[in-house]
């Protein structure tokens, strides 16, 4: 995978537009067993329905898709923070979309910071999520 | 509705070490196949130790030591009206296979809220501090909670 470099990216850039599968009952059963988190809002369609607001896909699991196109854009080891406030439902069928962009940039001699936003949304362009990350490429021995 | 004396409350810290294997099924469930988090070799070619744990890997130790749940019996948060609100990640270090993490949890916040609709809910701020087998700052993680009325 080719690293993007901090000099290539501007006020403006844009993340490469992940485009998932849509979410699945058995994505639910395993992203359940890999996290730990066994709610029945997410594991069991029944009792989304008895609740009354019906079975809804992990808000981590779209968080996870974020991190995803995040981290195949900019590397892991540069990224300082991701934070996502989770606005909308997430349903099963649903095929989740992330964009984001590069909203500031700071550069001091060799030294680079960015922080940008970070948007998923459904097939009918609804959002589920909002956020924003800081990655900055600083000095990479102490961040190995 | 969640119980406000709970907030500034301290857990016991709690332990977690970090296996390769749970990386990768983590990865698997998300369907992410950036090779750095499966293959160790493409992650030394990227520039680092061992494979490193994806960004929202956090939220596999909460879930798996029941840390969250604790928080919901210490607030007496329903658990079947509660969301998950927001969450935060300062990363501090890379986290690899066999770190063994430990994560100080507190409860830092709590408020009423009145939603669009009129409808009442209380929000819950939850921190986690790690640190390493070093004793080293790895990661902070902030959690908001909602409870519906």
């Amino acid at each position: 995978m080719k690293e993007i470099r901090f000099e290539d990216l501007n006020v403006g850039s844009e993340m490469p537009k992940l485009v998932k599968l849509p979410i699945d009952q058995v994505q639910l059963v395993k992203y359940a067993g890999a996290s730990g988190d066994f709610h029945p809002l997410h594991c069991d369609p029944a009792f989304g329905k008895k609740v009354g607001i019906g079975q809804i896909a992990h808000g981590m699991l779209v968080m996870g898709f974020a991190g995803e196109a995040l981290t195949n854009w900019i590397s892991k080891k540069h990224l300082r923070k991701l934070s996502v406030r989770f606005v909308g439902m997430t349903r099963p069928g649903d095929v989740v979309i992330v964009t984001g962009k590069i909203t500031e940039k700071k550069q001091e001699g060799e030294q680079y910071i960015v922080w940008g936003e970070i948007v998923a949304r459904n097939q009918k362009d609804e959002m589920l999520l909002s956020g924003s990350f800081e990655a900055a490429r600083l000095d990479t021995s102490g961040h190995k | 509705m969640a119980d406000q004396t709970a907030v500034g409350k301290e857990f016991p810290p709690f332990t977690w070490e970090v296996e390769r294997g749970k990386i990768r099924e983590f990865v698997q469930a998300i369907g992410d196949k950036n090779p750095i988090y499966t293959d160790k070799e493409a992650a030394v070619r990227a520039g680092y130790k061992d494979s490193p744990t994806p960004p929202t890997f956090p939220i596999v130790l909460v879930m798996w030591t029941n840390m969250l749940w604790e928080t919901f019996s210490a607030a007496k948060i329903n658990f079947e009206r509660a969301l998950h609100g927001e969450e935060i990640y300062e990363y501090y270090q890379e986290i690899y296979p066999n770190d063994v993490l430990i994560g100080r949890m507190k409860i830092v916040g709590m408020e009423t809220k009145f939603g669009g609709t009129g409808g009442k809910m209380d929000i819950i701020r939850l921190e986690i501090l790690y640190t390493n087998q070093r004793n080293e700052p790895v990661l902070k993680a902030m959690t908001v909670l909602v409870e519906r009325k």
